[in-house]
C-alpha cells in the first residue's frame, strides 16, 4: 500500500460515470481494491452481499427517482447486518439523513459532503476510519448541530476551544485525530475530553468508538 | 311509441312530485326556519344549510335527467370554500350555483304537482276506461247525465280510455320538456362559472410546469457540471499529492492533468448549454433574431418568414421560442423530411406561429413532448392545432394573444 496503510476492498455506488471513474482511479492509485461498481440500489446490495467487502462508498442520489435511494439501501443494508461499513456521501448533507443513517449505531458508519473527495488525503483517512468500524459524520452537519442556539446553557457553558474539541468528536475523531487536527498533544485532548462530558453531565466513554454516539445523542442528532 | 323513451319519461313524471315536493319542503324548512332565527348566528347557518340542500339535490335531479331523460349537464363550477364552519356558511350564502338551485327546486315544485297529475290522470283514466268493459256492470259509469251500461255506451267510454292512451306518452312528454328546459335553465353552468373553472386548472398546470422545470434544472445542474466539477477537485488533488510525495512529474501528472483540462472544458460547454435551456440571451434581441439563430443552428435547412414587427411581451416570445424549438427538434428526430418551414405573423390581438416540415406525417397530440407543449400555450390561453395526415406533410400551428 502506497501510504503503509491496509488496503481495503471497496465496493463504489455512483451513477455518474465521470465521478465514478474519479473515485476508482482514486482508490486504486492508493493501492485500494475496487471490487465492483453499482449504479443504482439492487446493484449495491447484490456487491455488498456477494463481495462482502471491507467499506462501501455508496452516492445518496441515484435512479430510479434520483432521491435518496443509496440513502435508503445503506440504511437497509445496516439493518440487516450492522457489521457493514458504508461510507455514504452526497451533494449536500442534512441532518435528517444523517439521524437516519446513525438510527441503528454509529459503528462503521460515516456520512460525508461529495466536496469532501476534493481532499484527497482526508477522504482516505476518513474511508480508512469507517472500515476500522469508527465514525465520520460531515463537519458541516457536525456545525449544524452545535451551535450553541439549539442547547440548553451546557453547550454554550463550554469554552471556544472545548466546543471545537466537542465538535470533533462529534465528527467521529479519535483522540489522536484530534490532536493532530489542533496540533496539540494528545494529552492536552484527553484532558478537554474529561472536563466536557463533566460539563454536558456525560458519564465518561473510555471507547473512542463509542463516544460518537453519546455526543451525538447529546446534540440531537 | 310505447317504447323505452315513454316508459322514462313516465317514470321520470310520477317521481317528480315525491322527489322535488320532499326537496323542496325541506329546503323551504330550512331556509324558513333560518329566515325567522336570522337574528341569531344559528338562523344564517340554518339558511345556509337550506341552500347547500338545494345544491346538492340539484345534482340530484341532473342525476335523474340523466338516467330518465337522457339530458348530459355539465355540473356547475362552485368554489369550494377553505376549511372552517364559518367560512363554510359565508361561501355558501354566497355561492350562485346555490341560489339557482333553490330558485329551480322553487319552480319546479308546481310544475311536479302539474306534470304529477296530468301523467297519473290520463294513464289512470285510459286505463280504466279501456278496461271498462269488464267490470262496466260492477261499477257503471255516469256521464253527462247518462249511464254507460248499454254496450255502445261501453264500447264509447273504452274508445275514450284508447285515446287518452294515444294521448298520454305525447302529454307527458311535453310537460317533461318544460322540466327538462329548467334543469338545463338553472343547474347547468355558466359562461363565468365555467371560465373560472377552467382558469383554475391552467393556474395549477402552470404552477406545476415551473415546479416541474426548476426540479430539472437541479437534476442536470447535479449530474452534469457539479458531477464534473467534483472529479475535477478530486484529480487535481491527487495530483498535488503525487508532486508532494516526489512522483515523476511527466508521467502520472500528465495524465492527470490531461484528464482535468478535460472535465473543465466539458463543464463549460455543459453550463453553457444548461444556461441556454433556462433563458437564450439571443431571446433578449427579439423573437425575430432568437428563430433566425434557431434556424441557422439547425440540421435541417429552415426556411424563416418572419412578418411581425412588434414584440409581443417577454413570456410570449420565451414560449413560442422553446415551442418552436421542440418542434424544430421533433421534426429532426420523427419527420424524416427534408426542409421545415417556420413562419411568424400575427395582428394586434394574437400571434400565430406555424412550423411545416414535409416528412411522413402522422404526428399527434399523444406524444410526450406535443402535450406538454399544448399545457404550456394553454397557460396563456393559446391554441394549438396539427394538421399532420400520413404521409405527410406536419403543420402545427400555434396561436397565442400579444400578452400574456
Amino acid at each position: 500500500m502506497r501510504d503503509g496503510g491496509e488496503q481495503l476492498r471497496v465496493v463504489i455506488a455512483e451513477d455518474s460515470v465521470i465521478l465514478r471513474d474519479g473515485l476508482v482511479r482514486l482508490l486504486t492509485d492508493r493501492g485500494h481494491l475496487v471490487v465492483a461498481e453499482a449504479t443504482n440500489g439492487d446493484e449495491l446490495r447484490e456487491a455488498v452481499m456477494g463481495h462482502r467487502p471491507d467499506v462501501a462508498v455508496v452516492d445518496v442520489r441515484m435512479p430510479p427517482t434520483h432521491t435518496d435511494e443509496g440513502l435508503r439501501a445503506a440504511i437497509a443494508l445496516r439493518d440487516d447486518d450492522p457489521r457493514v461499513r458504508i461510507l455514504v456521501f452526497s451533494q449536500y448533507v442534512e441532518t435528517r439523513s444523517a439521524r437516519l443513517l446513525l438510527a441503528h449505531g454509529a459503528e462503521g458508519v460515516g456520512y460525508l459532503l461529495k466536496d469532501r473527495v476534493a481532499e484527497v488525503g482526508e477522504f482516505l483517512e476518513a474511508l480508512a476510519r469507517v472500515a476500522a468500524g469508527g465514525t465520520v459524520l460531515d463537519p458541516e452537519v457536525v456545525s449544524q448541530l452545535v451551535r450553541a442556539d439549539h442547547h440548553s446553557s451546557s453547550v454554550s457553558a463550554l469554552t471556544a476551544r472545548e466546543r471545537e474539541v466537542l465538535a470533533l468528536m462529534a465528527e467521529g475523531r479519535s483522540n489522536a485525530g484530534i490532536a493532530r487536527a489542533l496540533f496539540v498533544s494528545e494529552g492536552a485532548i484527553e484532558k478537554y475530553v474529561t472536563a466536557i462530558f463533566a460539563k454536558l453531565d456525560l458519564p465518561p466513554y473510555p471507547d473512542d468508538h463509542r463516544r460518537v454516539l453519546a455526543v451525538l445523542r447529546y446534540l440531537d442528532i | 311509441m310505447f317504447g323505452l323513451r315513454t316508459w322514462s319519461e313516465l317514470l321520470y313524471a310520477m317521481t317528480d312530485l315525491p322527489v322535488v315536493g320532499a326537496a323542496t319542503l325541506s329546503m323551504l324548512l330550512a331556509l324558513a326556519l333560518g329566515l325567522t332565527l336570522s337574528v341569531t348566528g344559528v338562523g344564517l347557518a340554518l339558511f345556509a344549510a337550506g341552500l347547500a340542500l338545494a345544491r346538492e339535490i340539484g345534482g340530484l335531479e341532473r342525476a335523474r335527467a340523466r338516467r330518465l331523460l337522457g339530458l348530459h349537464l355539465d355540473p356547475p363550477a362552485w368554489p369550494r370554500p377553505a376549511p372552517g364552519f364559518l367560512r363554510w356558511v359565508g361561501s355558501t350564502l354566497a355561492d350562485g350555483v346555490a341560489w339557482r338551485a333553490a330558485l329551480y327546486l322553487l319552480l319546479r315544485l308546481p310544475l311536479a304537482f302539474m306534470t304529477w297529475v296530468l301523467a297519473a290522470g290520463l294513464w289512470a283514466v285510459g286505463l280504466a276506461d279501456l278496461t271498462y268493459p269488464a267490470w262496466s256492470h260492477l261499477y257503471p259509469q255516469s256521464w253527462a247525465g247518462m249511464t254507460m251500461d248499454t254496450p255502445p255506451r261501453v264500447l264509447e267510454v273504452t274508445a275514450a280510455g284508447a285515446l287518452a292512451l294515444l294521448a298520454a306518452p305525447w302529454v307527458v312528454r311535453g310537460a317533461v320538456r318544460l322540466s327538462r328546459a329548467l334543469v338545463g335553465f338553472l343547474l347547468g353552468p355558466t359562461a363565468l362559472s365555467e371560465r373560472v373553472r377552467t382558469l383554475e386548472e391552467r393556474r395549477g398546470r402552470a404552477v406545476e410546469d415551473s415546479e416541474a422545470a426548476l426540479r430539472r434544472i437541479e437534476r442536470d445542474l447535479h449530474d452534469g457540471p457539479q458531477a464534473r466539477l467534483t472529479t475535477l477537485a478530486m484529480d487535481i488533488g491527487r495530483a498535488r499529492e503525487a508532486l508532494a510525495e516526489g512522483a515523476d512529474p511527466s508521467g502520472l501528472l500528465d495524465q492527470l492533468l490531461e484528464i482535468s483540462h478535460q472535465n473543465a472544458r466539458e463543464a463549460l460547454v455543459e453550463l453553457r448549454n444548461l444556461a441556454r435551456g433556462i433563458h437564450p440571451p439571443i431571446l433578449d434581441s427579439g423573437l425575430a433574431a432568437a428563430l433566425e439563430t434557431l434556424a441557422t443552428q439547425s440540421a435541417l435547412p429552415v426556411d424563416l418568414d418572419v412578418s411581425d414587427a412588434d414584440r409581443p411581451s417577454p413570456a410570449i416570445e420565451t414560449i413560442l421560442y422553446f415551442c418552436a424549438a421542440e418542434l424544430l427538434a421533433n421534426a429532426l428526430k420523427h419527420s424524416g423530411g427534408r426542409r421545415v418551414r417556420i413562419s411568424l405573423s400575427g395582428d394586434d390581438t394574437s400571434l400565430l406561429l406555424r412550423v411545416e416540415d414535409d416528412g411522413v406525417g402522422g404526428a399527434t397530440m399523444a406524444g410526450g413532448g406535443l402535450c406538454g407543449l399544448e399545457d404550456r400555450v394553454r397557460t396563456v390561453d393559446g391554441r394549438v392545432a396539427i394538421r399532420s395526415p400520413r404521409g405527410g406533410p406536419t403543420v402545427v400551428t400555434i396561436e397565442v394573444p400579444r400578452h400574456a
